[in-house]
C-alpha cells in the first residue's frame, strides 16, 4: 500500500476499559488492511471507559473496519469523524 | 456457599460448567492446570483424555456441532495452550461455540518467561471470538458466565479463558450475582423488508443461497418452508449442506469451486440471490467481480460485518433468521425458471458408471450414504475426499455433516467424530478421511481405543496428498512436489495396534459388502479404500475464474 494514495479516516472509539482493549483494536485494524497513521488513547484511567482516537488509511472502505471494530466484545461505539483529516 | 467449606477457583469452574449443562469435556492435563484436574477428580463432569490438545479442541468442536451445544476443552499452559490454537481458529472460521480453559503459570511468575509460560491471551486475539485472563479470583465466576454467553450470542464462536494456577487454588470470597445483567450490547436490526419484498416480487430467476448460518440459527424449518412456498431453486455452501431437504426437486446441490454444474450455472444466470446465513466466501464465489453478475442481493445475516463485506446487498436483513425469513415467505410465479433448472439438474446429474475394476471414490461415498442409517453424523477431513463427500453424500440436517469449512483443517475428521459420537451416543458416526489427513491426528485412535468409541472410518487412500497433487497436475505443470505418500504406514496393521477392526479393499466388487460389514460392526472400524492416485475432483472452477467456466475433466 502506498500511504500517499490511500483514503484517510479518523475514528473515535469508546470501549470498556480493559487492559487488552488497545491490543484488540490494533490487531483488527492491521488484519483488516488499514494503516495506522496516528492514535491517542486514554486507557486504564480507572473510570471504566477507554477513549481511543485513531487516524487510519486504506484502499478499503472505512465501513469494513468500523463493522469489525464494533464486533469486538468490549467496544461501546465507533464513530468516523472526518472533520479535520 | 457454606462457610465451613472453602470453594476454590477450580471447584467453582466445575460448578459453572454444570450450571451450563456441560456433562462432557475434552482435554489433556499438565503442570499449570493440575488444580483443575484435581477438582475434576471429584466432579460429575466426564472428561475425555485426548492424546493431543488439538484433538481435544476438535473433539469439542465435533461435540458442539453434532449436538448444537457448547463444546468445552482444557489444556495446560505453554505448549498445551498453543496446541489448542488450530482448533480455536477452526471454530472461529466456522462460527462454533467453544469454551476453552487453559491453565497459566501463577500470576507472580507471569511475564518472567517461566517454564511452560506463553502469552496465550495475546495469541488468542486473532483466533477467538473473545478471550479472558483471570487475575482476580472473585472475577472468575462472572468471566465463566460471560464466556458461555459470548460463545452462543449472535454469531457463535470460540472463547478462551486463561486461568493462572494460583487463581485455580485461591478461595472464592465473593459470589457473582447471576441475576445481574451480564451484557447490554443491543444492536438494532437493520431490516430492509419492504425493499426485499419489492425485489422478490420482481424477480424472474431467483436463487436461494443457503449457508451454515441456517443450522446455527436453528432455522431449518423456516428455510425449508421458504423454499417450498416460494418454489425458489436453491443451492448450498459446504456448511449449509443438509439445511435444504436433498429431495427437494428445486434443490441444485452445492455451489462454488467444486459445486454442481447446475448450481453454478443457475447462480450465474440468476437475477436475484436470497442469501441466508452465508458470506460470499471465495471458495463459493470464484472470481468475485463475475459472480452472479446480473443478480440483486437480499442478504440475511446475524453479523453486521458480513453485510457488504464482499458483495453489496440491495436489501440487508439483520437479526434472527427464524423470525425474519417468514416475513418474505410467499408464492412466486417462476415456473419457467424452475423447469429450466430442473432440466439442467437432470442433464448434469452425477454419473457413477466408471470403467475398470478400480474403486471409484464418488461411488463408494454414494453407497455409504445410501446404506447408512438415518440420522448418521458424517465428519470429514480436508481434501479430495471431503469434496467427494460433499458432492455425493446426502444429509438431511447440517448437524449430520461436520467438515472444516472456513479453515480447511486437515486432521479435523477423526477427533471431531469422537466428539460427535460422545454427544450423540445412539447415532452412527462415520469419518470420511484421506491418507494424508488421517495422519495429522492419528494419535486419536488411542482415544477411540480407550473409550471404545464406535466410530466408523472410511479412509479414501490414494497414497497422495490428492488435492495438492491435482492442482500440481493442473496448474503447476505436473511437478509433483512433496505430495507422494506411497510410504504410508500399513493402515490395517496400525488400526489393529489400537484394537480397531479393520479391512482393506481395492476392487470395485468388494465395495458394497465391505461397507455393510463396517456398518454392522458394533465397535470402531476402519475401512481402507484404495483408489487410483490419478482421480481428480470434478467439476473444478480454477482460481480467479467465474463459476460457469468450470473444468469438467481433462
Amino acid at each position: 500500500m502506498n500511504p500517499m494514495t490511500l483514503n484517510k479516516y479518523q475514528l473515535i472509539i469508546m470501549a470498556d476499559d480493559k487492559q487488552v482493549v488497545l491490543e484488540r483494536i490494533l490487531q483488527v485494524t492491521r488484519y483488516r488492511g488499514f494503516l495506522i497513521n496516528g492514535m491517542n488513547a486514554e486507557v486504564n484511567t480507572g473510570n471504566n471507559v477507554a477513549t481511543i482516537t485513531m487516524t487510519v488509511s486504506s484502499e478499503r472502505p472505512i465501513s469494513l473496519l468500523v463493522d469489525q471494530i464494533n464486533k469486538l466484545i468490549d467496544i461501546k461505539g465507533v464513530k468516523v469523524d472526518n472533520s479535520d483529516v | 456457599m457454606t462457610e465451613s467449606k472453602t470453594l476454590t477457583g477450580s471447584s467453582l469452574l466445575f460448578e459453572v460448567l454444570q450450571e451450563h449443562g456441560i456433562q462432557h469435556v475434552f482435554g489433556y492435563p499438565g503442570g499449570a492446570i493440575m488444580p483443575i484436574y484435581d477438582a475434576l477428580y471429584d466432579s460429575d463432569v466426564k472428561h475425555f483424555l485426548c492424546r493431543h490438545e488439538q484433538g481435544a479442541a476438535f473433539s469439542a468442536v465435533g461435540y458442539a456441532r453434532a449436538a448444537g451445544t457448547v463444546g468445552v476443552c482444557f489444556a495446560t499452559s505453554g505448549p498445551g495452550a498453543t496446541n489448542l490454537i488450530t482448533g480455536l481458529a477452526d471454530a472461529l472460521a466456522d462460527s462454533i461455540p467453544i469454551v476453552a480453559i487453559t491453565g497459566q503459570v501463577p500470576t507472580a511468575a507471569m511475564g518472567s518467561d517461566a517454564f511452560q509460560e506463553i502469552d496465550i491471551f495475546g495469541l488468542s486475539l486473532a483466533c477467538t471470538k473473545h478471550s479472558f485472563q483471570v487475575t482476580d479470583i472473585n472475577e472468575l465466576e462472572k468471566v465463566l458466565y460471560q464466556a458461555f454467553e459470548i460463545a452462543l450470542e449472535g454469531r457463535h464462536g470460540p472463547v478462551l479463558v486463561d486461568i493462572p494456577k494460583d487463581i485455580q487454588l485461591a478461595a472464592v470470597t465473593q459470589r457473582f450475582d447471576k441475576l445481574s445483567h451480564l451484557r447490554n450490547k443491543v444492536k438494532l436490526p437493520l431490516a430492509d423488508i419492504s425493499k426485499a419484498l419489492e425485489l422478490l416480487t420482481h424477480a424472474k430467476q431467483p436463487i436461494l443461497y443457503v449457508g451454515g448460518g441456517v443450522g446455527m440459527a436453528n432455522a431449518i424449518e423456516e428455510v425449508r418452508d421458504f423454499a417450498n412456498k416460494t418454489g425458489m431453486p436453491s443451492v448450498s455452501t459446504l456448511k449449509g449442506l443438509g439445511a435444504i431437504n436433498p429431495d427437494n426437486e428445486n434443490y441444485l446441490g452445492m455451489l462454488g469451486m467444486h459445486g454442481t454444474k447446475a448450481a453454478n450455472i443457475a447462480v450465474q444466470e440468476s437475477d436475484l440471490l436470497v442469501v441466508v446465513g452465508a458470506r460470499f466466501d471465495d471458495r463459493v464465489t470464484g472470481k468475485l467481480d463475475e459472480f452472479a453478475p446480473n443478480a440483486k442481493v437480499i442478504h440475511f445475516d446475524i453479523d453486521t460485518a458480513e453485510i457488504n463485506k464482499r458483495r453489496t446487498a440491495d436489501a440487508a436483513i439483520l437479526g434472527d433468521l427464524k423470525g425474519n425469513l417468514p416475513l418474505l415467505t410467499m408464492p412466486l410465479e417462476i415456473k419457467a425458471w424452475q423447469e429450466q433448472l430442473q432440466q439442467m439438474k437432470t442433464d448434469f446429474a452425477w454419473r457413477y458408471d466408471h470403467p475398470g475394476d478400480n474403486i471409484f471414490a464418488p461411488a463408494v461415498l454414494k453407497t455409504v450414504s445410501d446404506l447408512m442409517p438415518s440420522n448418521t453424523c458424517v465428519t470429514t477431513d480436508v481434501g479430495q475426499h471431503q469434496m467427494w463427500a460433499a458432492q455425493h453424500m446426502s444429509f438431511d440436517d447440517p448437524s449430520n455433516f461436520l467438515t472444516s469449512g472456513g479453515m480447511g483443517t486437515m486432521g479435523f475428521g477423526l477427533p471431531a467424530a469422537i466428539g460427535a459420537q460422545i454427544s450423540r451416543p445412539h447415532d452412527t458416526v462415520i469419518v470420511v478421511s484421506g491418507d494424508g489427513s488421517i495422519m495429522m491426528n492419528i494419535q486419536e485412535l488411542a482415544t477411540i481405543k480407550r473409550y471404545q468409541i464406535p466410530v466408523k472410518i472410511v479412509l479414501i487412500d490414494n497414497a497422495k496428498l490428492g488435492m495438492v497433487r491435482q492442482w500440481q497436475d493442473l496448474f503447476f505443470d505436473g511437478r509433483l512436489s512433496e505430495t507422494d505418500l506411497s510410504d504410508n504406514p500399513d493402515f490395517v496393521m496400525l488400526s489393529r495396534a489400537f484394537d480397531i477392526k479393520s479391512r482393506m479393499i481395492n476392487k470395485k466388487s468388494e465395495v458394497q459388502a465391505a461397507i455393510e460389514e463396517m456398518l454392522d460392526h458394533d465397535g470402531p472400524y476402519l475401512l481402507q479404500v484404495k483408489i487410483d492416485a490419478t482421480e481428480n475432483v470434478w467439476p473444478l472452477v480454477p482460481p480467479n475464474t467465474a463459476n460457469h467456466k468450470m473444468m469438467e475433466g481433462v
